[in-house]
């Protein structure tokens, strides 16, 4: 079989040239139409196959079947390259400045003392404690009476009160639902009370309005080192780190013995002596809690000579400032957003 | 209470390197917590006692006079204006050099051509303005000797502890107590008397006739009387007027003086009467009548009821027992004859009366927190001592009592198990000492189990719990061992309510909503202000019966009062930029709005949202100013969350936008609004474009749960249908006539939802109409719907709504 009437090697060099020059998609075309158009090389080796001797036919067809196959491949993957340059120039010719403010741009934020109150919330949830919550408008009873604090008991002094015409107060602490809980799930329990407590009082540094968290833990013999470790965890935890503190005895009358809980200064840890926060003692007070005292256990419907268990009484509030170094009380509950988009 | 540790060496000898810090830090920790340690002359240096040598008129200044004085060691010349002086008198003399407690030192300084060194002191230049005339010199008694350096005299170099007693220590309300206390915390120290402690003989029947004490109230403990005659009232001992301006007493006279430092140092509240302004000579202690009024010392007129106790001669009150004194029985300045009062009264009543009538009396002070029931005796002697001393008067007369029964201290037990249970220290032995240093003795017992006996000044330790806080005070807090609770009795639970709260304020924050917290209260204006009607459940807010201001006077109703609030504040700090701000909490409600219904409230968990746009809305995205349809979806994709389906309804509040308003209703109840705030209230904010949401948010805190619906299998096919409506026609209104359209025919089933895409009015749509588009979604769950077939379906939906009104365009 002479060169001359299949020469594929020809067709394939004249190809690889034509495509090579191909730059646009009309021109693409163009080499595909004269290569495997109707009038096509390829197409014109195709057919000049018949000519060929049946022994000769057989090898012939393979090869140009591999060009054909070569020859589409190649066409494609031009294509594919022709399409990415394109796209790149309509890419380019769109571009923006990426750094314009996004649309919508509003930035939410926490309040500092909500975000403290849902975080010991999960910090106390995995130590085991539920929520319990109780009424803001509270009956002198709940508040006052069963907490082992008569009417006329100089402890009164220590909470300044809000009266309802009807008698009711504004609850000052988050302390009657100790009572509460006990009166409706019994004994063993553990729960803490996050909300709203009122007091009447208003000066830079008392709001009539603050936030606390009780705990309260009720068990067979429990022991204070339960409620110090129970604290020491809860404080690591909530401030991401160990800090010193330390308890100083003290008197609630709903408990007893009662304490006060005072962690190092999260300001200065104590080497400032001119620091604004902790006022240059080094450490800062945070917590009064204490064993519960058996007449309130009593006035819960349990048995003080099976259970015992302590309670602890959080001053959210101060938590917050203290985390996210708020200096100003009176800054958290104006609803200024400036304060509460600078950022903690 | 104020703790001068001067006289605090009366009652006790501490170890002499046990500075006035260690003894703060070691009352801190064992629960009497000291606020401070006062040093009022830590800055006072060189002032000394002088003799004024003579005295001569300034050569040229007719006011002044020169003074020549001896210390002893120097003689010095000062000039002054004061007038109370002559020769041989003692004064205290800064000379230049010196420093004053304030810390200002002194100088040379020339008056009319006279040099004077330094200067001659008052009281108030001491820091002791409350001791004498503060126009004249300071005179000291004759017997300062020239020379002596004023911080060794009269206390005046003392160190007061200002300590902070809790409710239930009483007897640490006096310097015996603390004396106690101190020795309890401090084994080794020892307790000791002062000399005017020492029990003198009084047995002479009275040289005045008095009848008789009688105590009907048994509410008074005992009641008893001394008496001291002969008494001239002048001003008291210096030692003994900076003594009681150091524990926070201003000297008034001698004899009251006596009462009042008898209390500091001992705990019993006094009272001295003038024998002859008695009503009659005899005392009653009863009750007061209901309605009874009487005139206290410090001019109120005072009206009492049955609970009060009074002390009354012949039938009229001369005192509120423990509480305050009359006006017409006190001690005045030609006093002779006094008659001490030294009485116990029950805590319970006299903290009644006192909580009842706001009087926070020194006496009512310490009877609320229970004075020993023993003191009344031996305080009545050392008073008379005093009076003695001080007032030159008689006192060997025999004191007359009158006791009811008073409850003695009952034995207490403390068991090992119970102390190591809660203390982790289980040692009985070291226990009973530390109980025997607080005056608490050891009756009998085992090493499992003790009884103790509590002194007469303890009230306060009567069951095991306070046995062991004792111990647990003496031995700090600090090194017991850490532990954590074991087995869980239950799940742990976080509770609908907060689980809710969290989700809410998780999803409106990730939408750039800012968590506020305002007051639980409402002004006085705050209905005018939000234009409520009267009627309206929100215009009856719970009432505070003693509000601090009129600012804060009543409980919310509405979280809306707090936002716009809130949104004042804001704008207020120059914010600009746009604004969007929620907040949750209770508001309070009377129960169907009766405003007699009693001892019950609703307190509802609410949520309320506010956006504005800013003062300043210029912005690169011009289309992007928010507007009703921004806050209502966020609160549809907050509800939706949840699992409810909200629907918006036209709706009215007074205080939002007649045309802007709508209802949320969720399975059929009403459960809030969303709106534009009112035109008039934006005006008054200044501002345009607010809007608000308020929503009560109980249905919120169950996830509604629906049944699973697959998808179906078969492609869908969407046909577009562009609808004629009048202005008022709502689009809900539309998208129902459509489904039930279809229904009507059947066709529901392959619906499988309906879009508004385009709402247009203008060019080409009549006047007071608008165009709306929807695009609908058919789909079979059974087969794949063919073309023919939906256009069938479609064409037929065209005819039923144009039936039913609409023009299809
Ligand atoms: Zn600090």
């Amino acid at each position: 079989m002479p060169d001359d009437l299949i020469n594929i090697a020809g067709v394939k060099e004249d190809f690889k040239n034509s495509l090579a020059s191909a730059k646009t998609f009309n021109e693409l075309d163009e080499v595909r139409v004269k290569f495997t158009g109707k009038k096509g090389a390829l197409t014109l080796l195709l057919r000049s196959l018949g000519k060929l001797a049946p022994e000769e036919r057989k090898e012939t067809g393979q090869k140009l079947n591999l060009l054909r196959d070569e020859i589409e491949h190649d066409l494609t993957t031009a294509a594919t390259k022709i399409r990415a340059a394109e796209n790149e120039k309509l890419e380019l010719d769109s571009r923006i400045d990426v750094t314009l403010t996004p649309k919508n741009d509003f930035n939410g934020a926490f309040h500092p003392v909500m975000q403290t109150m849902h975080e010991i919330m999960n910090i106390m949830q995995g130590l085991g404690y539920s929520v319990a919550l109780g009424p803001e408008i509270e009956e002198d009873f709940y508040n006052f009476e069963c907490l082992n604090i008569p009417k006329w008991h100089p402890a009164r002094d220590m909470q300044d009160t809000f009266y309802l015409p009807d008698g009711k107060l504004l609850r000052t602490h988050t302390s009657p639902v100790q009572v509460h809980s006990m009166l409706e799930f019994g004994a063993p329990l553990r729960i803490i009370c996050p909300g709203k407590v009122f007091r009447r009082d208003n000066d830079t540094t008392h709001s009539p309005m603050f936030n606390q968290m009780e705990g309260l833990l009720i068990d067979r013999d429990v022991s204070f080192s339960v409620l110090k470790g129970t604290m020491a965890e809860m404080l690591n935890a909530f401030f991401g780190r160990s800090l010193k503190y330390r308890f100083r005895a003290s008197y609630f009358p709903f408990t007893e013995p009662s304490m006060e809980l005072d962690i190092e200064c999260v300001k200065c840890s104590g080497h400032d002596e001119n620091c604004r926060v902790c006022h240059g003692t080094g450490w800062l007070e945070v917590a009064g809690m204490g064993m519960v005292h058996p007449e309130v256990i009593k006035a819960g419907k349990i048995d003080p000579e099976i259970y015992n268990g302590f309670a602890f009484g959080i001053g959210l509030d101060r938590m917050a400032m203290l985390k996210y170094g708020i200096n100003d009380l009176r800054l958290l509950f104006n609803g200024d957003i400036s304060f509460l988009q600078s950022g903690f | 209470m104020y703790v001068s540790l001067e006289l605090l060496k009366n009652f006790i000898e501490l170890e002499p390197e046990i500075t006035p810090e260690d003894l703060a830090e070691r009352l801190t920790f064992s629960g009497s917590e000291v606020e401070s340690i006062i040093k009022p002359a830590e800055k006072l240096s060189g002032v000394v006692a002088a003799r004024i040598d003579s005295i001569e008129k300034h050569p040229t200044e007719n006011n002044l006079s020169v003074v020549n004085l001896n210390t002893g060691t120097g003689e010095y010349t000062c000039v002054t204006a004061a007038k109370n002086i002559k020769k041989g008198d003692m004064i205290f003399y800064a000379r230049a050099g010196s420093i004053l407690p304030n810390g200002q030192e002194l100088g040379i300084k020339e008056f009319g051509g006279v040099q004077s060194n330094g200067m001659m002191l008052s009281a108030a230049e001491l820091n002791l303005a409350d001791i004498d005339d503060p126009t004249g010199l300071l005179i000291l008694p004759s017997s300062a000797r020239p020379g002596d350096d004023a911080k060794n005299l009269y206390h005046i170099g003392d160190i007061i502890l200002d300590v902070s007693i809790t409710p239930n220590r009483g007897d640490l309300l006096s310097l015996l107590g603390m004396a106690r206390e101190i020795k309890g915390l401090y084994p080794k120290a020892v307790l000791k008397m002062p000399e005017w402690l020492r029990p003198v003989k009084q047995d002479r029947e009275w040289s005045e006739k008095f009848n008789s004490i009688s105590i009907p109230d048994n509410g008074c403990y005992a009641y008893r009387l001394g008496l001291a005659t002969n008494a001239v009232m002048k001003s008291s001992p210096l030692t003994a007027k900076i003594d009681l301006v150091h524990m926070g007493m201003r000297p008034i006279v001698n004899a009251v003086d006596v009462t009042n430092y008898i209390m500091l140092m001992l705990g019993q509240p006094l009272h001295a009467f003038d024998l002859n302004t008695l009503p009659e000579r005899e005392i009653t202690v009863r009750a007061a009548h209901d309605g009874e009024t009487m005139l206290t010392l410090d001019g109120k007129e005072r009206l009492l009821t049955q609970k009060d106790m009074l002390i009354t001669s012949g039938g009229q009150a001369v005192a509120i027992a423990g509480v305050m004194g009359g006006e017409l029985t006190g001690i005045n300045d030609d006093t002779k004859t006094i008659v001490i009062e030294s009485a116990s009264f029950s805590p319970v009543r006299v903290g009644h009366t006192s909580r009842r009538l706001g009087i926070n009396s020194e006496a009512a002070f310490r009877f609320s927190r229970t004075v020993d029931p023993a003191l009344s005796k031996t305080a009545l002697m050392a008073a008379s001592v005093l009076m003695r001393d001080w007032c030159g008067a008689e006192i060997n007369y025999r004191p007359m009592s009158a006791e009811n029964n008073i409850a003695e201290p009952e034995p207490v037990k403390l068991t090992r198990k119970k102390l190591s249970v809660y203390l982790s220290f289980d040692n009985m032995n070291a226990a009973a000492k530390i109980l025997e240093g607080f005056g608490i003795k050891y009756l009998s017992g085992n090493n499992d189990e003790m009884r103790f006996m509590p002194p007469t000044w303890r009230p306060d330790i009567k069951i095991e719990e306070d046995l062991i806080e004792e111990i647990g005070r003496f031995n700090g807090y600090n090194d017991a061992p850490n532990k954590l609770p074991g087995e869980l009795p239950r799940r742990a639970d976080i509770g609908a309510e907060m689980s809710c709260a969290g989700f809410i304020r998780n999803t409106l924050i990730s939408r750039g909503y800012s968590e506020i917290v305002t007051y639980s209260f409402l002004p006085e204006d705050f209905s005018e202000k939000l234009l409520l009607d009267k009627n309206d459940i929100r215009s009856n807010p719970i009432m505070i019966a003693n509000p601090i201001s009129r600012d804060q006077i009543s409980m919310r109703t509405t979280l809306v009062y707090g936002l716009l609030s809130a949104l004042k504040n804001t704008l207020a700090s120059g914010w600009r930029e746009p604004v969007r701000i929620f907040e949750q909490g209770r508001i309070f409600l009377k129960p169907d709005n009766d405003l007699s219904a009693p001892n019950s409230h609703f307190e509802p968990n609410h949520l309320a949202g506010l956006i504005f746009n800013g003062t300043d809305n210029r912005s690169i995205w011009n289309d992007r100013a928010q507007d009703f349809y921004d806050i209502k979806s966020d609160l549809s994709a907050l509800i939706k969350l949840r699992g409810y389906n909200p629907e918006f309804k036209a709706g009215h509040e007074n205080f939002t936008h007649s045309g802007q308003t709508a209802f949320i209703i969720v399975d059929g109840v009403k459960v809030g609004f969303v709106a534009r705030l009112k035109l008039a209230l934006e005006q008054e904010l200044n501002v345009e474009g607010v809007y608000i949401f308020e929503i009560d948010t109980e249905f919120l805190k169950d996830i509604k749960k629906r049944p699973f619906a697959p998808v179906s299998q078969f492609p869908a096919s969407t046909r577009d249908i562009s609808i004629l409506v009048e202005r008022d026609k709502n689009s809900e209104q539309v998208i129902d006539d459509i489904k039930t359209s279809l229904a009507e025919d059947g066709n529901n089933k392959i619906l499988d939802s309906i879009r508004l895409f385009d709402v247009y009015s203008g060019k080409g749509i009549p006047e007071n109409s608008r165009s709306l588009a929807f695009t609908i979604t058919y789909r079979s769950r059974e087969s794949t719907l063919k073309d023919n077939e939906v256009d069938l379906i479609h064409m037929a939906l065209r005819e039923k709504l144009k039936f039913k009104g609409y023009t299809i365009r």
